[in-house]
């Protein structure tokens, strides 16, 4: 308890300073919203990594005209059983900064 | 120079039913790279890449001493680097010649499961994008960390005597304005 506690604290501290660039909605299915004017790269399907090795992708059929993003939030199947929580990896891309940035987090739902 | 990745650990109680990881790193935190402090630059940190295509052999920023070399930070996934290729495409022909050398740094988002790290992947990417100028496969980051990078596409401007001059980062597009301050940027290194 003592280290989720530590570690909302850390995310609510990062709220503060920085607005999310996208977030994970529970589902299922498992959802990835991005803010606005953030792009989630659709060439580099977003993977929610479980324990075991077990790698879960986030995907969409609706794609910008170059199939580069997502137009609409991707969606991956929830595990059916086990812990619920891992390490969710996307490539995003701010649409004004004209760059693609890795985000790696922790994530539990 | 900076620090090679940003991510913000997050966990949240199922309890609340909502959202359950946010975050990450925002686009206000995102910084272009200050100039390096003195007009003579700083050295450019050597290349130990293994793998390389486009290459008869593993190049080294040593033997390269001479010519203004631009490094270009990249990876086939992102649209935002292959979207930026046709512009380094028209400096490798107009410049080559004349003493540049463009190499591609490819460095993988992603482990290996997303296929980035492949050879064979990235031989295919070179080909569809029409790339001639050398690239080198930097699936360990080493590169990536030695120069800072932290954003792809990430650019390198070497002049003829090693030094790091200009750095930059962002898609650009043939003859617009990025591309021209570049093609500006290639020219006077060359001038020296």
């Amino acid at each position: 308890m003592r280290r989720i506690a530590l570690l909302l604290l850390a995310t609510a501290t990062a709220c503060q300073s920085h607005p999310p660039l996208v977030a994970l909605q529970p589902g299922p299915p498992l959802r990835l919203v991005a803010a606005s004017g953030v792009r989630i790269n659709a060439r580099l399907k977003p993977a929610l990594e479980l324990d075991g090795g077990t790698v879960l992708h986030f995907d969409s059929p609706h794609l910008t005209p170059d199939s580069a993003y997502f137009a609409a939030a991707p969606t991956a199947a929830p595990p059916v059983s086990g812990r619920r929580h891992g390490t969710l990896r996307l490539s995003v891309c701010p649409s004004g900064e004209k760059i693609c940035l890795l985000v790696v987090m922790a994530v539990a739902w | 120079m900076t620090t090679r990745r940003e991510g913000v650990v997050m966990t949240a109680s199922r309890a609340v039913l909502l959202v359950a990881g946010l975050v990450a790193v925002s686009a206000a935190a995102i910084r272009r790279p200050a100039p390096p402090s003195s007009a003579g630059g700083t050295p450019a940190p050597e290349l130990t890449n293994a793998s390389w295509l486009n290459a008869d052999r593993p190049l080294r920023l040593s033997e390269l001493r001479g010519r203004v070399v631009l490094l270009n930070f990249w990876v086939f996934t992102c649209g935002n680097c292959t979207r930026t290729v046709p512009s380094l495409v028209a400096y490798d022909r107009q410049y080559r010649e004349r003493g540049l050398t463009i190499i591609g740094i490819h460095t993988p988002e992603f482990p290996p499961y997303a296929g980035e790290h492949d050879k064979g992947n990235l031989v295919r990417a070179l080909l569809r994008q029409g790339i001639a100028y050398p690239n080198a496969q930097d699936n360990d980051r080493r590169t990536w960390d030695a120069y800072g990078i932290r954003y792809w596409p990430s650019f390198v401007l070497i002049d003829k005597r090693g030094m790091i001059r200009y750095t930059g980062y962002g898609e650009f597009h043939l003859n617009d304005g990025d591309f021209r301050e570049w093609d500006r940027r290639i020219r006077q290194l060359l001038a020296e």
